[in-house]
């Protein structure tokens, strides 16, 4: 599944790390989600959305 | 929103507490049954574990993951990977179990292993079945 987690990262000019520390994931987990090897839980797919402002769709592409 | 829910028996020091009790488990079933070597060389080995856990823990973030249980793709990992050797840990049990009776031995005690495995799965089943 595509998501745009990486461009409302980097449209903010967070690296993983800011990003991983601001959502209580490591910085891995930010880059595995950016690259799609890791579909994150509903909760934690939610409080992304929350953080860039947004919601689960407009982050997540479903469709895909 | 929590993002994970972590047990109460999964703090940063569960493991490496674990680590410890295994060891000083060691050093007394080795002492109470006079092997000074084993009780010794156990209660050692487990403390450097331990020790090995919290240091590993400072410098990766899969280890720092498996001890602080925060990070909700690190505990999919550690589960996932327990799932594995669960797997091949049976299949070991009832190879070996096998060997024993092709050799004319009643399998013991790897087929009581395996029961014990079967029993497991099917009480954890039934517990989360329950639950969820």
């Amino acid at each position: 599944m595509k998501n745009e987690v990486r461009a409302l990262r980097g449209d903010r000019g967070l690296s993983q790390a800011d990003l991983g520390a601001a959502l209580g994931v490591s910085r891995q987990t930010v880059n595995s989600i950016e690259t799609g090897r890791y579909l994150p839980s509903l909760p934690l797919a939610i409080t992304i959305a929350r953080f860039f402002e947004t919601t689960v769709e407009e982050v997540f592409d479903v469709d895909e | 929103m929590s993002t994970n829910s972590k047990p109460w028996y999964c703090g940063r020091w569960a493991v490496p507490a674990t680590a410890v009790l295994a060891g000083v488990a060691y050093l007394v079933v080795g002492l109470v049954g006079g092997q000074r070597g084993f009780a010794l060389g156990g209660f050692v080995t487990m403390l450097v574990v331990a020790a090995g856990y919290v240091l590993a823990g400072r410098y990766s973030e899969t280890m720092k993951g498996l001890l602080d249980r925060e990070d909700e793709r690190i505990n999919a990992l550690d589960r996932d990977a327990t799932v594995v050797m669960g797997g091949v840990l049976m299949v070991a049990i009832l190879a070996l179990g096998l060997i024993e009776i092709a050799r004319g031995d009643d399998g013991s005690p790897y087929f009581e292993l395996a029961a014990v495995g079967a029993v497991a799965y099917l009480g954890a089943l039934l517990w989360m079945r329950w639950r969820r």
